[in-house]
């Protein structure tokens, strides 16, 4: 293959005839100086030529070269599977007023398949609206919550109630933002579900600081954010352990952040596990590597960060800690001021 | 509401193509200790960098105060407001503290210096701490535990809201370090917060509210308070705690008439007045000095360094000057670096200490192909010809020790042997003694913080310059003072719960840590809200 030459790219011949100019400049501000010590010339052509040096060498470094490299570091970001948001393309150097609109075009075309992700993934919650007739649905379960209460079978009944409970939150309620309040509700209805499959096996306790739950709990976060985790955490921490499980959801609230923590006590998973899981709630996440066989397991969590991410930006989302034989902790973290005009305005909502 | 003071949110560090830090998550709240403990410490320094600069991130982002102060988009190099204390100083020398408290700093514009007005305001701050110093001192006339108390009145002044202390634990005394840690709580009442950072989870016990775990440049788990003990010592340690434990457990009581092999008879020198000491053989003694002067008049006498003005050193009976006796080996501070000559290939290393006992080692090409013989399995057949940078940090360690061995002396001075090692590298220190130990060489560890010695100490001698301040034997280590470590095992072992224990915990039988500093509300789930 033929060696392509440093000077092909226009970026080196910039740089090449800038430092051509400045080494005419310095050559020349010598010049002046050997000129005044043989007294053939005075001496403020060397201070001009000087002048002229420091300055452009200032004005080539801070003007050229830097905004230079920032561009070219965006652009490494950008190859390595870094998607660059429309505030970001501004900071790159423009080299010409038509890459502007060539960075815009670039935009949209990357940000259409996310956004047929999520349409797609909406179509999905819609068709499986459609598919169930709800009433249909409630109307079933209420009959059988109707007879297991004639036939004394009150745990029967009760369980109907909490799955009737769970469905009518899930199915029927497609905002996507929810109370705090009313994700808690469902992950108790969740819990009292599962409380008949592990009895005494399985605990849940919820910590917040008590004058502040009337904020937390009226905060805004995703809907079907908490509800996942907790399974994950029944099924894959608790589930395999032997004894008690203890479930623990944490709240806890900053100037600018909610922070959620769900633990178990459960077996946890190994360092390799642990880092892998978190490369895919991190880099891998936003990767546009879209070619990469999925990954099986944490699927759930996957997609509430993607969610988290869509939402409210990739400064927020889920990490988790674990260590084999002594639980797991999930983090989520979300902002407590969210403005829903300007998420739905980016037609995320 | 809670404050943030610090996060560092997902964040990915690669420096010339290795990963150093991945996933990386912290935060640390207004007022709060976080303790941070170190299994191993890869990745430490590119952390430490991070918190001192704004370096390139790979990805994450980085907030002080709740701003963003890196991320993986930032370009350029920024300087955070968060001090890191070490065991190396970061004070001026040839200035008193007041200049490098008030002087040395960004934003000082005064033309004239007025040292009694600098004096004066740092008063107060002296008066607040309990430290009874002079502004005007030098600072390098400060002991360590002064000297980090300066760092953190520097920064406190300084306005940083974050102080991080690295291992300053294995520079102070127990004392000092009680003192120290009552001085962090101060200001973490007034706001500061603090990143502790150790590789020894008793200190971190004493005085984080949260604890972080870290390995492989990842935090593992951040467990509060209550859940320390219980989630972390477990998971931690439980290794070297089964190592500890099956010595204990196998170490009857001394034998009786144990012969002495090392005697100290009134030894002095300047700061040291008449220490007398008996090494028996065979045994593992821990001398803790009370302060760090007279840990280094002692390390100056067994280096050679620090003229005696009376008193005598006793080898098997006989007088013997500093140095002159290979009976006496002396393992220094951070042995791999300063015990090794690089110049010399692991072979001629190997048999250094040898030359007294063997003659014509150099020339005696049998008595060297005999040692290669016996080592090979241990060391491999390429180790003998190559050369010491060429070794791994642990193979390193072990040509020290087996260097040690085959020069058999009768005791061995080794001075803090476990200063700044990770864990795993703790456990091979351990091991490594232990074996100095099963040949019947005595082992004395020089300590200023007794962290990992107790673990294999059969007597505890304090000292201060007055000489013995105290002498402990093993079967009272468990009336030790609380902050001790290992002192839960020694106080099973009287209780005999040791015996027949199948699955022992390393949290059991030590005082419970406190509840919660954090008010909050838990409540069993489902109950009505």
């Amino acid at each position: 293959m033929k060696k392509i030459s440093r000077l092909h790219y226009l970026s080196n011949r910039v740089f090449f005839m800038g430092g051509v100019v400045l080494g005419i400049l310095l050559l020349q501000s010598v010049f002046s100086l050997f000129l005044f010590f043989r007294g053939e010339a005075e001496l403020w052509p060397f201070f001009l030529y000087m002048g002229l040096f420091v300055g452009g060498i200032f004005v080539f470094l801070f003007w050229i070269v830097r905004p230079y490299l920032r561009s070219e570091m965006l652009a490494g970001r950008f190859l390595d599977g870094y998607v660059l948001d429309g505030k970001q393309n501004l900071q790159m150097a423009l080299l010409t007023p038509s890459s502007k609109e060539q960075w815009e075009a670039v935009e949209r075309v990357l940000h259409s398949p996310q956004m047929m992700e999520l349409n797609k993934r909406q179509a999905q919650y819609l068709a499986l609206q459609n598919q169930i007739n709800p009433h249909f649905l409630y109307n079933t379960l209420e009959s059988i919550r109707g007879e297991a209460l004639i036939a004394g079978l009150e745990g029967v009944a009760d369980m109907t109630e909490a799955l009737a409970k769970f469905f009518r939150y899930t199915i029927t309620k497609v905002e996507n933002l929810v109370s705090v309040e009313e994700e808690l509700d469902n992950c108790e209805t969740y819990f009292r579900i599962q409380k008949y499959r592990f009895g005494d096996r399985l605990e849940l306790h919820v910590e917040y600081e008590a004058e502040e739950f009337e904020e937390i709990m009226s905060c805004r976060i995703p809907k079907l954010t908490l509800q996942p985790i907790l399974e994950n955490s029944i099924i894959h921490g608790t589930e395999p352990k032997v004894g008690t499980g203890n479930l623990k959801i944490q709240f806890e609230r900053t100037e600018s952040r909610l922070i959620i923590r769900i633990s178990d006590d459960g077996v946890g998973m190994d360092e390799e596990a642990l880092a892998r899981l978190n490369r895919r709630l991190g880099r891998d996440g936003k990767s546009l590597d879209c070619h990469r066989e999925p990954e099986k397991g944490g699927i759930a969590l996957v997609n509430v960060n993607n969610r988290i991410h869509l939402i409210f930006g990739e400064e927020y989302g889920m990490h988790v800690y674990s260590m084999a034989g002594a639980g797991t902790d999930v983090e989520i973290t979300l902002p407590t001021a969210v403005d829903e005009e300007e998420i739905r305005r980016r037609g995320i909502l | 509401m809670r404050r943030e003071i610090f996060r560092m949110e997902r964040v990915t560090c690669i420096e010339q193509g290795i990963t150093q830090l991945e996933d990386f998550n912290l935060q640390i709240y207004e007022g709060e200790i976080m303790g941070l403990l170190l299994i191993n410490a890869y990745g430490l320094q590119t952390f430490l960098s991070l918190l001192e600069a704004s370096l390139p991130l790979y990805d994450g982002y980085i907030y002080y105060c709740g701003r963003q102060v890196n991320s993986w988009r930032s370009f350029g190099k920024s300087y955070n407001r968060i001090s890191i204390i070490q065991s190396q100083s970061s004070l001026a020398e040839g200035l008193t503290v007041a200049d490098n408290v008030f002087v040395m700093r960004r934003g000082f514009k005064q033309r004239i210096i007025r040292p009694a007005l600098l004096r004066r305001q740092l008063e107060p701050f002296f008066r607040e701490t309990g430290m009874e110093l002079s502004a005007g001192m030098y600072v390098e006339r400060l002991d360590a535990f002064e000297r980090i108390v300066v760092e953190i009145l520097r920064a406190v002044i300084l306005g940083h809201k974050l102080i991080v202390l690295h291992e300053v634990g294995t520079i102070v005394s127990g004392t000092e370090l009680e003192k120290l840690h009552e001085i962090l709580r101060y200001y973490a009442a007034q706001g500061i917060s603090f990143l502790y950072i150790s590789l020894h989870y008793e200190e971190i016990f004493q005085i984080g509210d949260r604890c972080a775990l870290f390995a492989h440049g990842r935090i593992q788990r951040v467990t509060g308070r209550a859940e320390m003990e219980k989630d972390m010592v477990q998971f931690y340690c439980g290794e070297y705690d089964q190592m500890v434990r099956g010595r204990l457990e196998r170490l009857g009581p001394p034998p009786e008439n144990r012969k002495a092999v090392v005697s100290f008879q009134n030894v002095s020198c300047e700061g040291l007045d008449s220490l007398n000491l008996e090494i028996q053989e065979g045994e593992c003694l821990t001398i803790q000095s009370l302060s760090e002067t007279v840990f280094q008049r002692l390390v100056g006498i067994l280096e050679g360094e620090e003229p005696l003005t009376g008193g005598r050193i006793l080898v098997d009976g006989k007088a013997v000057g500093p140095r002159e006796s290979r009976n006496i080996a002396v393992l220094k501070e951070q042995s791999t670096r300063t015990m090794l000559f690089p110049e010399l290939n692991n072979m001629d290393n190997l048999c250094f200490g040898l030359s007294r006992r063997v003659a014509h080692v150099w020339s005696g090409r049998k008595i060297r192909a005999s040692i290669r013989q016996e080592y090979r399995e241990v060391f491999g057949e390429e180790f003998f010809s190559l050369y010491p940078d060429q070794l791994s940090e642990r193979q390193k360690c072990r040509l020290v020790y087996t260097r040690i061995l085959l020069q058999r002396p009768r005791a061995v001075f080794c001075i803090q042997p476990f200063k700044g090692g990770d864990l795993p590298h703790r456990m091979f220190i351990w091991q490594m003694l232990k074996m100095l130990l099963d040949k019947r060489i005595a082992v004395v560890i020089l300590a200023v913080n007794l962290a990992d010695s107790l673990s294999l100490a059969e007597r505890l001698l304090r000292i201060n310059a007055s000489g013995v301040a105290e002498e402990i034997d093993r079967s009272a280590f468990g009336s030790l003072p609380a902050t001790a470590p290992w002192k839960y095992l020694y106080q099973e072992h009287e209780a005999g719960c040791t015996q027949g224990s199948a699955n022992p915990r390393p949290g059991a039988g030590r005082n419970q840590p406190q509840a919660d500093a954090r008010p909050g509300q838990s409540r069993p789930w489902p109950s009505g809200r």
